[in-house]
């Protein structure tokens, strides 16, 4: 297996653009990648593509629109990790020497559908019965806040914090703070959790180019490299289970630090999936930041702030920089990207060497999560 | 003589089932090679790929894991409704809503038992029901 490097960077900032096709969201995200990593198009090999309700063929949509054509495209479907699936198959594929230069896209376009809660597979026994993702994550922060007693105030200020680093990165869907007030009187969506506690829903894509070690001294100085890619399903289970411990994450998070050598202590800063703000505070543990029942504390310090001993979510999150879902992916990695190069302006952790994204995608009934992919990376 | 209740546009087909007296269970899947006991039915078991499965009637009782108050679900759903995850004594998990109740007097891991309640209406406007679970009464079972 060969060293992998990240060489280009590239998104669109997120938002709700109704009247544009996904291809047009998606292409100048593309561009910038490409640009940012100086490569010749006729260089790029192959392109992985992570859609989860894109329609057929969305990176053939996509790269005729740049000439990037006649090339292997290969398009994934993975739910809210489609395109965190992506990455995983083109760095194996790099990495295997199967290639040299692959390019990775992340896109959604989520306005297509009038807004509402994500549509999920009606085949699902669950979502046959009513279902929606609010409720799933409703019912983990309930039982959360009961087994560790949480209060309303610990959940909101995920919240807070996620819309204060918003305000700091241009490519965010909200740029507004928002007090733990303001989280706690906007409307309920699945009680505990109010609209503030809920990603948007919207359209985005994001896209990077990656190289072996070897050739990516051809492009760039300061290349980052994959020092850790990890995927999993969760595991099925029709008994009870510990909806306040995500089995998914704690199992792929240990099979990474196991691999790459290096353990949470190592971690500069964090993407993760913030989906629902409970959900942030269940990642904090899993990840191994802090132990069972302490996440609230965690966030409470400041440590998971800019700033803070492990920053989490420094690009805004889910919350705040918005969750088309097949693009999230790729832009957890480009946020990763700018964070370890320096490029982050206010929101800028100081001296970021290494960094982690963890992405996961649900809605099948008897997962904790149906999909979870974690990666790591270094400078 | 049991009623089945698929015959009146219940969501959960076979898996409802009520006799006389209005007492309703769940029927999920036994598999006869390993014993593995799963609820929605099956037709394979998820443990050894056994085909040999069996209707297995399980508790009309259960215990709440937890809850939520839904307000933003697709169009059909009459909102705003509980939805739940009750535990029942055959190791069994099973997503439900919770009807007749006050949600503020909904404590974790109380007892509840199991009903069948409309739940609400399919695109021809007629309503839809399914199983669900309700607070077990004062003096009842």
């Amino acid at each position: 297996m060969r060293d992998v490097e990240i060489i280009g960077a590239g998104m669109v900032p997120f938002g709700k653009f109704p009247e544009k096709h996904l291809a047009d969201i998606a292409w100048p995200a593309v561009k910038q990648a490409v640009e940012d990593a100086g490569i010749k198009k006729r260089d790029i090999e192959a392109t992985y593509c992570g859609t989860a309700l894109g329609g057929m063929m969305a990176g053939q949509r996509i790269l005729k629109k740049l000439g990037i054509t006649g090339l292997p495209i290969i398009n994934i479907e993975n739910a809210c990790s489609s395109s965190s699936t992506a990455f995983r198959e083109a760095w194996i594929s790099v990495s295997a020497g199967v290639y040299d230069a692959v390019l990775v896209i992340g896109v959604e376009k989520l306005s297509k559908f009038g807004g509402g809660t994500l549509p999920l597979e009606k085949d699902d026994w669950e979502v046959s019965h009513g279902l929606v993702m609010p409720a799933l994550y409703a019912m983990r922060a309930r039982r959360y806040m009961y087994e560790y007693g949480l209060t309303e105030n610990d959940i909101a200020d995920v919240s807070v914090k996620a819309r204060k680093h918003g305000v700091w990165n241009e490519d965010a869907q909200f740029r507004k703070e928002v007090t733990r007030e303001e989280v706690l009187a906007s409307r309920p969506v699945a009680d505990p959790l109010k609209l503030f506690h809920c990603c948007p829903s919207g359209d985005g894509a994001a896209a990077v180019v990656i190289c072996s070690a070897e050739k990516a001294k051809k492009y760039t100085t300061s290349p980052v490299r994959v020092i850790g890619s990890e995927i999993n399903s969760g595991k099925y289970m029709t008994g009870y289970r510990d909806m306040t411990s995500p089995e998914i994450t704690l199992r792929g998070a240990k099979q990474l630090y196991d691999e790459a050598g290096i353990g949470p202590e190592d971690i500069d800063l964090a993407e993760v999936h913030d989906a629902f703000a409970i959900a942030e505070l269940l990642y904090y543990e899993a990840l191994g930041f802090c132990s069972k029942g302490e996440a609230a504390q965690l966030l409470a310090d400041g440590e998971t702030s800019v700033g803070g001993k492990i920053p989490v979510n420094p690009s805004g999150g889910l919350l705040s920089k918005g969750h088309p879902i097949g693009s999230t992916g790729v832009a957890q990695i480009v946020e990763v990207v700018r964070q370890l190069r320096g490029q982050c302006g206010q929101r800028q952790v100081e001296g970021a060497k290494v960094g982690l994204t963890h992405c996961t995608g649900g809605g099948v009934s008897g997962f904790d999560h149906g999909v979870c992919s974690i990666h790591l990376f270094a400078r | 003589m049991n009623e089945n209740v698929h015959q009146r546009l219940n969501l959960a087909g076979d898996a409802v089932q009520r006799d006389d007296d209005g007492k309703v269970w769940l029927v999920g899947s036994k598999c006869s090679a390993c014993g593995k006991i799963t609820f929605p039915p099956t037709e394979v078991c998820p443990e050894c790929m056994s085909e040999k499965i069996l209707p297995f009637k399980l508790s009309s009782h259960g215990t709440l894991y937890s809850w939520s108050l839904v307000h933003a679900a697709p169009k059909g759903w009459d909102l705003p409704f509980i939805a739940a995850y009750v535990d029942l004594s055959e190791e069994v998990r099973v997503f439900a809503h919770i009807v007749d109740a006050d949600p503020s007097t909904l404590k974790m891991d109380m007892v509840v038992e199991a009903c069948v309640a409309s739940l609400g209406k399919d695109e021809a406007g007629d309503p839809f029901e399914s199983y669900a679970f309700t607070p077990v009464k004062l003096g009842e079972s």
